[in-house]
């Protein structure tokens, strides 16, 4: 259960994203606030990784490094090898709001992040079709966002960010805003997708049961500044199960290394309940 | 009148649809007919002298002379021409330097503190020194009544641009959209419902003015008829002149609010919905 950052399945595959010694400031009030501090993580092709860790921990930041945002920073966040220099195609994102144009129809929503995609016209209708399909919303193509509850617009945007095959998708917080029972379901069908379409996907939650579910690794981060306790490879039989001991046993001790006391009322709560321990107040959030 | 609209209950929309539009109607038009019967009132038992509050019935003669004898006709189309030609002039001074101001930071910073500081002084006081560089003629009245219709544009657009929500912008950026991506993908959607509001703002603006500048130098024009009326001592053709303007503000504004709606149908759309 302990063995740390070591996932046997991607051991031989060299990274393909790498982040080294990356320290992250913001100014604030006139002085640099330090959001993150000596993060290094290699993430292989085909692997999905969960960062997990309380609010404040820079969790939402390192994607945006990640995706070519901000490039203020020390330290390298490398894609095969080269430092991420802009936004580029090969890196998707999904927001914890779905983030959809309101003036676009689900179809033409999807079909906005191909508008820089070398696919001939008629490719392109053909894969935006794919990715409804996939998200199965296909009836639903010609709705306006307005139109659609939270979770099928999760969807659309998981959709949009899938549908120029991209090597790495990143989510974040993507299904936060959701009630729990669509947030159950729309975790297996997110599991189901990244399988499918076999990208390297690194998903940032606050929900340790998502983490466990979803992962082959997690990432437990400490907050002020924020910085990696520990990297937990996730076994199969954790994955596959929610009920399963090695689940149950996994997240009592990220939940531990995160400070939650998770020992007395572990037993009794349901397996699918998902764990949030949002400490709020005591900073304001340094999302996006 | 949105505040008469939306009186009406919300239970009995929908289930019944058309009987809830007459409802809107009768509460729309129950308050002009008060008015309308106070005035009548006023003239039948004498409240106001004749010469100050003519009767209804002398206004619409009024009306229905100045129609068949075509003068009305003349005058309202030369109001129709001047505000055309100064609100379209104006509308497109107004959304291009708004656009510039919105989209270009550096400009913004030049130009807004002195372009706030011009928009303070209404264009009533501009009228002496415009007057001074451009004469009485056509020009003065064009001039006037573009400037007064970029105004509002320029307020509205450089704010619709400014405050379209950085989220979508920031998608734009991970979406990797070229400048123009971004500008007519989401800038120009996102600011268009306050872009409206200034067009909107403008063609009033451009209206009022139009009889502003006509009431202080023109040989025609509603605004003229106004003055002639006054001269007078006829106050049934300025009352005319004053209704037709109102009607004619309020349908401009009306064609404006259907073209919101026509060039927006996610929001129609949407709306249906619920």
């Amino acid at each position: 259960m302990n063995q740390i950052s070591h996932a046997s399945t991607f051991q031989t595959a060299p990274p393909a994203l790498q982040i080294r010694g990356l320290d992250k400031s913001f100014i604030v009030a006139g002085r640099a606030l330090k959001v993150l501090e000596d993060i290094d993580l290699s993430i292989r092709s085909g692997e999905f990784v969960t960062i997990v860790g309380a609010s404040g921990c820079g969790k939402s930041t390192l994607l945006r490094l990640i995706l070519g945002l901000d490039l203020d920073y020390q330290g390298d966040v490398l894609v095969d090898g080269a430092r991420v220099q802009r936004p580029g195609l090969d890196r998707s994102i999904v927001f914890q709001d779905h983030r959809l144009l309101p003036w676009l129809n689900v179809e033409a929503n999807v079909a906005a992040a191909l508008r820089r995609s070398p696919l001939s016209r008629a490719q392109k209708r053909e894969t935006v079709r794919e990715h409804l399909e996939l998200v199965g919303l296909t009836s639903f193509a010609h709705a306006y966002p307005a139109q659609l509850s939270g979770g099928m617009a999760q969807r659309v945007a998981i959709a949009r960010a899938l549908v120029n095959r991209p090597r790495f998708l990143l989510l974040d917080e993507p299904l936060g805003a959701l009630d729990a029972l669509t947030r159950l379901r729309l975790q297996d069908e997110l599991k189901r997708i990244v399988e499918h379409e076999k990208t390297t996907a690194l998903l940032v939650t606050h929900d340790v049961d998502e983490a466990v579910h979803l992962g082959h690794r997690i990432v437990v981060m400490q907050p002020h500044p924020g910085r990696i306790a520990t990297v937990l490879a996730i076994s199969e039989a954790a994955r596959q199960d929610r009920s399963s001991r090695e689940f149950i046993a996994l997240r009592d001790e990220v939940l531990r290394l995160l400070g939650v006391d998770a020992g007395t009322g572990a037993g009794t709560r349901s397996a699918g309940a998902p764990e949030t321990f949002e400490k709020r107040g005591q900073q304001e959030r340094q999302d996006a | 009148m949105t505040l008469i609209v939306s009186a009406a209950p919300p239970a009995e929309r929908g289930s019944f649809a058309v009987p809830a539009v007459l409802t809107d109607i009768a509460y729309g038009l129950s308050l002009p007919l008060v008015l309308l019967l106070a005035w009548e009132s006023s003239a039948r038992f004498g409240w106001l002298p004749q010469q100050i509050l003519p009767a209804p019935q002398v206004v619409w003669a009024t009306l229905v002379e100045l129609w068949s004898d075509g003068s009305l006709v003349d005058h309202t189309l030369q109001s129709l021409k001047r505000v055309a030609i100064g609100f379209g002039v104006g509308a497109l001074i107004g959304l291009v330097s708004g656009a510039a101001l919105g989209l270009l930071p550096r400009v913004r910073a030049f130009v807004w503190p002195v372009f706030s500081a011009i928009a303070q002084v209404n264009m009533l006081a501009w009228l002496p020194l415009l007057v001074l560089f451009i004469g009485i003629d056509e020009e003065l009245k064009y001039v006037s009544i573009a400037w007064a219709a970029a105004i509002p544009v320029i307020l509205a657009t450089t704010r619709a641009i400014t405050d379209v929500s950085p989220k979508l912008l920031e998608l734009g950026r991970v979406l990797d959209f070229t400048p123009l991506q971004r500008v007519s993908s989401i800038v120009l959607p996102a600011a268009l419902p306050s872009l409206f509001t200034g067009i909107r703002e403008g063609l009033a603006s451009a209206w009022q003015n139009m009889v502003i500048v006509e009431l202080f130098a023109s040989f025609e024009g509603l605004g003229y008829l106004m003055v002639w009326g006054r001269q007078l001592f006829q106050l049934e053709i300025v009352i005319a002149a004053m209704i037709v303007i109102a009607a004619i503000g309020l349908a401009l504004n009306a064609s404006l609010e259907y073209l919101e709606r026509f060039v927006q149908p996610w929001k129609t759309e949407a709306d249906r919905e619920r």
